[in-house]
This record gives C-alpha cells, sequence and structure tokens, in this order.
C-alpha cells in the first residue's frame, strides 16, 4: 500500500497508525485498514453528539467486558464484530474494530468468469436471499446447501440472544448488518454501534426495510415526541431475526405476497405491505395475500410456490415459530419468539436433517417429515432404502423415561454428542472443550446401519430390560428396529430408541 | 411480487459535449452501470434507461434490467443546438408507457428517479418551459439535475430539478464523482423500498467536488 500512514490516540491509551485510503463506507463512517492489518478503524462522517459518544464508551467498555470477558467469551469474537476502542483524531470521532473474517468476502463471486466482477467483495446477505441472485448470478460454490442456512440462522439467533441478555437492542438487524459466508456456515453480527438500551439509549434508526417490525413502520409518520410511536427495541429485533431467517431458508419475503393496498400510490402501498396491514404470505386462515408465482422469474418461480413449498417443510420446531412469528406475533410483538427459541428450535432441527440423494438439488439436505416415505420438497427426490430414526427419552425419576420431543436422523458418518446422551448438555457458547467432541458415529456397512461407540463407558444394549448388554468402547452395535440403547452420561441416563422407516 | 424502479438518465450529447466531457460521461455511464452490477439490490429492482439529446433526441437504452444492459459509447455530433425541451416531451411519453402503474394482478412500479446532464441551455427554451412544469406533475421520487462547466445555466434547471448539482469543471474527475454520487443515490433508492423511514430514502451527500446549488 503506498498511501500515507496515519495515527491516533484511542481512549484505552493506545496508538494506531491506520492507512489513509478509504476501503468502504457505510451510511455513517469511512473506513480504513489499521498497520497491524488485523483491525480496520471507522471515522464517523459527522461529529458525535454526547450521547452518542456515552454510548460507545459504554458498548466499548462494560458491555464488552459483560460479554467478551465472561467465561468463554472467545466464542462471542467469531459471531460479533464489536468495537473495543474509541479514537479521535481532533475533529472527528472512530472506532477500532476487528477486521472482518476472509470468509465473508466471495472467493469466487459470479458466474461466467465474475461478470457481475464482485469477487472480494462482502457477501451481503441480499446475495443469498433471491432465487434469481442466488442461483442465477453467483458462482455454485458460493451457494451453500441448506443445512449451512440452518446453522447461519442458529449462530445469529444465538448472537442475538446474548445481546438480548445483556439488556441491549441491535434496532437494524439486516441482510446488511449480518455477514455471512453460506459456503462455510458462518455468520457475524456487524454495525453494532447504533444499539439500542431501554430508558437509555435510544435507537439512531428505524432500521431497514424489510425487516420493520410492523408496529414501527405503522407509526414511522408520528413525529419523535408522539406517544403513539413505536421505536425499535428487543421486541421488533425480534421481527427482524424471524424474517432473516425465513428470508435464508426459502428465498421469499414473509408478507411480500400477493396482495394490493393501494393500486395508485406504490409507496404507500408498500408501507402498508410492512406496516399496518403486513399479512403472512402463507397465514393459514387467510390467503388474500398469497404469493402468485406465475408473475415471477423462472428462478424465483419455484421458492415462491408456497403451496409447493410451504414453511412447514422446516420442520416441527421452526413451523411453530414461524408461526408465532407472522401469524400470532406479527400485530402482537410480546408473542414473537425470542432469538433463545429460534436458537433451541434451530438445535434440534439440525438434529433432523438428513442429505438428498440427487447431486443437483439445490438445497442437499432437507428436514425429515416424519412419513414413512420421506421425500426431498426441494427436488421430489424420494429417499432410498432403510432410514434410522434414533428418538430421545430421558430419565426422570428411576426407570422412567419421558420422550424429550428430540429425535437424530442418522446418514452415513452422522456424529452422536454429549447432548445427544445427555438433556443437561446444550451446544452452545457454555460447551464444556469435554464435551465438545463425538462420543460416537454411525456407519452404512454390509447393507446394515451401525453405532460405534468411542467415548460412552456406559452404553448398553436395554432392548430386553432384564438382560442389558454392555458395549464397550471400540464395540459396534447394529441399529434394528426396536432397539434401545441406554447411555450413562454424566449424572443422567438417556435411552435412545431406534425406529427404521 | 418484485417491483421495478426505473431510473432515466438524460444526458446531453450536443457538440460542445465533444472531447473530454464526453468521454468522461462515457466511462462515468460505465462505471454507474458496474457499480449497480455489484449491488444485489439494484440488480434486483433498477431498470436504467438513458436517452441522449442534441439536435435530436435519441434513446439509446431503453429500459432495461442492470444485468442485460449493453451500453454503446455516446458519439456527439460536431456542433448544432441542445434540444432539452423536447427530450423532457419524449421523457414524458416514455412514462406514460413504461411505468406499470394500474394493474390488478401485478404490482405497480416504484416512483421513477430522473437525472438530468447538461453542459449549456436548451435551444428550444419555450417548449422546455412547458414540459419543466409537465415534469413536475408527474410522480418522480426524485429528479436530480446535473450541469457541467462554465457555460452551463443551472437556473433553467432548477425550474423542475431538486437539486441541482454544478462541476465547476468538466473533466475526468468531476465527472466520475458525479456518477459515482447518482449510483449511491440509485442504490440507495432500490433499498429503501419506497418506505420514507427516518432518512433511510434520503440520497446520499454529495461528494465535495460537487456544488448542490440551492
Amino acid at each position: 500500500m503506498s498511501s500515507n500512514i496515519k495515527t491516533v490516540q484511542t481512549f484505552a491509551g493506545d496508538t494506531i497508525s491506520y492507512y489513509d485510503e478509504i476501503i468502504g463506507s457505510g451510511t455513517m463512517k469511512d473506513v480504513y485498514f489499521t498497520t497491524d492489518k488485523k483491525h480496520v478503524v471507522a471515522f464517523y462522517r459527522d461529529p458525535l453528539e454526547q450521547n452518542a459518544l456515552e454510548r460507545l464508551k459504554m458498548i466499548t467498555g462494560a458491555y464488552h467486558k459483560g460479554i467478551f470477558e465472561e467465561k468463554n467469551g472467545n466464542y462471542w469474537n467469531n459471531l460479533f464484530c464489536w468495537p473495543t476502542d474509541i479514537v479521535f483524531d481532533g475533529k472527528l470521532h472512530g472506532v477500532v474494530l476487528p477486521k472482518y473474517h476472509q470468509q465473508y468476502f466471495f472467493e469466487h463471486g459470479s458466474i461466467n468468469n465474475d461478470f457481475l466482477a464482485i469477487k472480494n467483495r462482502e457477501k451481503e446477505g441480499k446475495w443469498f436471499s433471491s432465487p434469481t441472485n442466488r442461483f442465477s448470478r453467483l458462482d455454485k460454490r458460493e451457494w451453500g446447501d441448506w443445512k449451512n442456512y440452518l446453522r447461519i440462522g442458529l449462530l445469529v439467533s444465538r448472537a442475538v440472544r446474548r445481546m438480548h441478555a445483556a439488556g441491549l437492542a441491535h434496532s437494524d438487524l439486516s441482510y446488511k448488518n449480518v455477514l455471512i459466508s453460506p459456503s462455510s456456515g458462518n455468520a457475524c453480527v456487524i454495525d453494532v454501534d447504533g444499539l439500542v438500551v431501554p430508558d437509555k439509549f435510544y435507537p439512531d434508526v428505524v432500521g431497514t426495510p424489510d425487516f420493520i417490525a410492523p408496529e414501527v413502520v405503522a407509526t414511522t409518520h408520528l413525529s419523535k415526541e408522539d406517544e403513539k410511536k413505536v421505536l425499535p427495541s428487543r421486541l421488533t429485533d425480534r421481527h427482524a431475526l424471524a424474517v432473516l431467517i425465513y428470508q435464508y431458508l426459502f428465498l421469499r419475503h414473509p408478507l411480500r405476497g400477493k396482495k394490493i393496498h393501494d393500486m395508485d400510490d406504490p409507496e404507500r402501498d408498500e408501507l402498508l405491505i410492512m406496516g399496518e396491514k403486513a399479512l403472512f404470505i402463507e397465514h393459514p386462515l387467510d390467503n388474500s395475500n398469497t404469493t402468485n408465482p406465475s408473475l415471477a422469474r423462472p428462478a424465483d418461480k419455484f421458492w415462491l410456490d408456497t403451496r409447493k413449498l410451504p414453511y412447514t417443510v422446516a420442520g416441527p420446531y421452526l413451523s411453530k415459530l414461524f408461526k408465532e412469528a407472522f401469524v400470532d406475533g406479527l400485530h402482537h410483538p410480546q408473542k414473537r419468539p425470542t432469538a433463545n427459541d429460534w436458537e433451541q428450535a434451530l438445535i434440534k432441527t439440525i438434529d433432523l436433517i438428513q442429505p438428498c440423494s440427487n447431486k443437483e438439488c439445490l438445497s442437499q439436505w432437507y428436514v425429515f417429515d416424519n412419513s414413512k416415505k420421506p421425500i426431498c420438497p426441494f427436488c421430489d427426490t424420494p429417499y432410498k432404502g432403510q432410514l434410522p430414526v434414533i428418538n430421545l427419552y430421558s430419565e426422570r425419576g428411576e426407570g422412567r423415561f419421558i420422550p424429550d420431543d428430540h429425535r437424530l436422523m442418522i446418514y452415513k458418518n452422522q456424529s452422536i454428542f454429549p447432548w445427544h446422551v445427555d438433556r443437561n448438555i446444550t451446544p452452545n457458547e457454555r460447551l464444556a472443550p469435554k464435551d465438545s467432541s463425538r462420543v460416537g458415529y454411525c456407519i452404512f456397512h454390509d447393507n446394515h446401519w451401525l453405532f460405534v461407540n468411542e467415548k460412552l463407558t456406559q452404553l448398553f444394549d436395554a432392548t430386553e430390560a432384564e438382560e442389558k448388554k454392555k458395549i464397550a468402547i471400540g464395540d459396534t452395535v447394529e441399529l434394528k428396529d426396536g432397539l434401545k440403547l441406554l447411555v450413562k452420561y454424566n449424572h443422567s441416563a438417556r435411552l435412545l430408541l431406534v425406529q427404521l422407516v | 411480487m418484485n417491483r421495478k424502479l426505473p431510473v432515466y438518465l438524460l444526458i446531453d450529447s450536443s457538440g460542445s459535449m465533444n472531447g473530454e466531457p464526453i468521454i468522461s460521461v462515457n466511462e462515468g455511464l460505465r462505471a454507474l452501470l458496474s457499480a449497480l452490477r455489484q449491488d444485489p439490490y439494484a440488480l434486483e429492482t433498477v431498470m436504467l434507461s438513458v436517452i441522449t439529446f442534441d439536435r435530436d433526441v435519441k434513446e439509446i437504452l431503453p429500459l432495461t434490467a442492470v444485468e442485460d444492459v449493453q451500453l454503446d459509447d455516446i458519439v456527439p455530433p460536431i456542433s448544432g443546438p441542445t434540444h432539452l425541451g423536447e427530450a423532457l416531451e419524449y421523457l414524458i411519453a416514455r412514462y406514460h408507457t413504461d411505468i406499470n402503474r394500474k394493474s390488478k394482478s401485478s404490482k405497480g412500479d416504484f416512483s421513477p428517479m430522473l437525472f438530468v446532464m447538461t453542459d449549456g441551455k436548451p435551444s428550444d427554451l419555450q417548449l422546455f418551459n412547458e414540459k419543466a412544469q409537465e415534469i413536475k406533475q408527474l410522480n418522480f421520487a426524485s429528479i436530480i439535475g446535473c450541469v457541467a462547466g462554465p457555460k452551463a445555466k443551472k437556473e433553467e434547471l432548477l425550474k423542475f430539478a431538486d437539486p441541482v448539482v454544478s462541476l465547476e469543471s468538466n473533466d475526468s474527475s468531476s465527472f466520475s464523482a458525479f456518477f459515482k454520487w447518482v449510483s449511491d443515490s440509485i442504490t440507495a433508492g432500490s433499498r429503501s423500498g419506497g418506505l420514507e423511514v427516518g432518512g433511510a430514502n434520503k440520497l446520499p451527500p454529495p461528494p465535495a467536488e460537487i456544488n448542490i446549488v440551492i
């Protein structure tokens, strides 16, 4: 880099040097690389008001400490791009941020030798959220499969859950402020400098169109002083989160159907669609805002067809939440699922997926539909062969096993983790290192499904209650219909009941 | 289901634009196009049209999705008048045929954006005055004027455009700054989805090289 190097003092007392060349501009900030190549400095173009500066001090100070210096706080470094320090160059303020990870920049870009010239540019969520953008413009290697989008939804939910637990609202969750890498299945929440603390720091912006909650859209015309005006909060974050997850998984907006509220004024029509008159395109009792795939572009037709691809293909746990978010809670913010609800539902849903055998399938993975003859909803390829499903039961009281409402689909090389054998373990940032690696795996060998025990010291075949057989480490057991495996792990016991579909 | 955002560029191609100005404009248009292609929102919504005016009015690019646009260089005649009035008249006709407004089955387009760039003053002043008034009655989301170089008259564009920006010199660097601003404005328009929310729909500030006349 040939540009000049400038230095600036941080509030924490460090000296930061950066290249005096703008590498990117947001709506409020200009961004520069630091000379250590690991950070960026983002200067606000306009002088900061006292309140905004106070907020930044809290974000880089107490809030940063609370989240990143807790036990396992390092985990959050991958999920947030959080400002760590403030700088002042005599005129303008800025923040010091970690540089985005390389995976958030296009490696291959668009088709036809990158005809759109987007290689090395940021992977903004919008690229992946319309079928035409994702499948007709991007290089295949950038697409990512359905499993990765579930994981992205999970990581974003987890990040939002952590912010909300700290009493903070993001206030502007959108494609722009959540970096995603579908090819590697990762996500990172950015632009947290505008976050909202109830009764202390108020939102600067109402959000990004398509993600603004209906009650906020419906009251944008009111003045700031008006009591009826609704501002972004944790409740509106919940709406934005639901829209993000729906959009990543189904590549359509949950409120953009065929209904027209104002024929003459499209701008007013948009306000009604997203605000006062917002109606879920898949509302079970009111189909007036359903989609009209026949008018869509070729690549969009399939994804817009809610009869062919209803939200229920996401399985029971997510379906319940989509209904709560877009039917029950669309106009009743208190009824919207929390970020924690999404995180838990996504964890369980990821155990329900199985690979599609069609190599050309756009999704590659789908959720088991609980039927005897599973078919991939994305390409209609039926599942071939026997499909083992493990139903999980936990011991509550001596010898009494109650269903956990949690099943695990088995596919080749599927791993069994500690959270499958102990209901007290949840796979999240608090997971102990000893619990983060698998305890066994499944293989398909000689026409039989086998479970290989790698780490379970107390695993028994309990199919015959009177005659438990111990399965030692290194041993295998065939997954037959009706097999009951009993696992004692830590201080709890779990029963794994095998079904063959 | 996708609403379109029509964007019209009216560009002066009169004889006085020959040389560096038209080279800069052609470069600016190419830069504008590649910037829009790198934006996933613009790719989904923006339809671009380019109309040039000198003695004749030519629609060198009918309203086209940015992905499909093929642009040829603008080649001005050696000399001749600047028929901006006629260009506005043509644009009004296009507006009425291009813009999908009322339809029972599909959603109407967003209100279009219009950018007008000239380095002189209209030669057909009477027609221009008449059409300038007519344009104001139409439902444009924004009309942005740009006057380039020392001879350009801001007053005329101010009759229907707001803001009007002024490029002090018509060299390539001020043109490229202007076209960068145009693409930022279009991008902002395609992202806002027509929602006037807390300034989200406001145009980005023009770059330092450009003066806003009012």
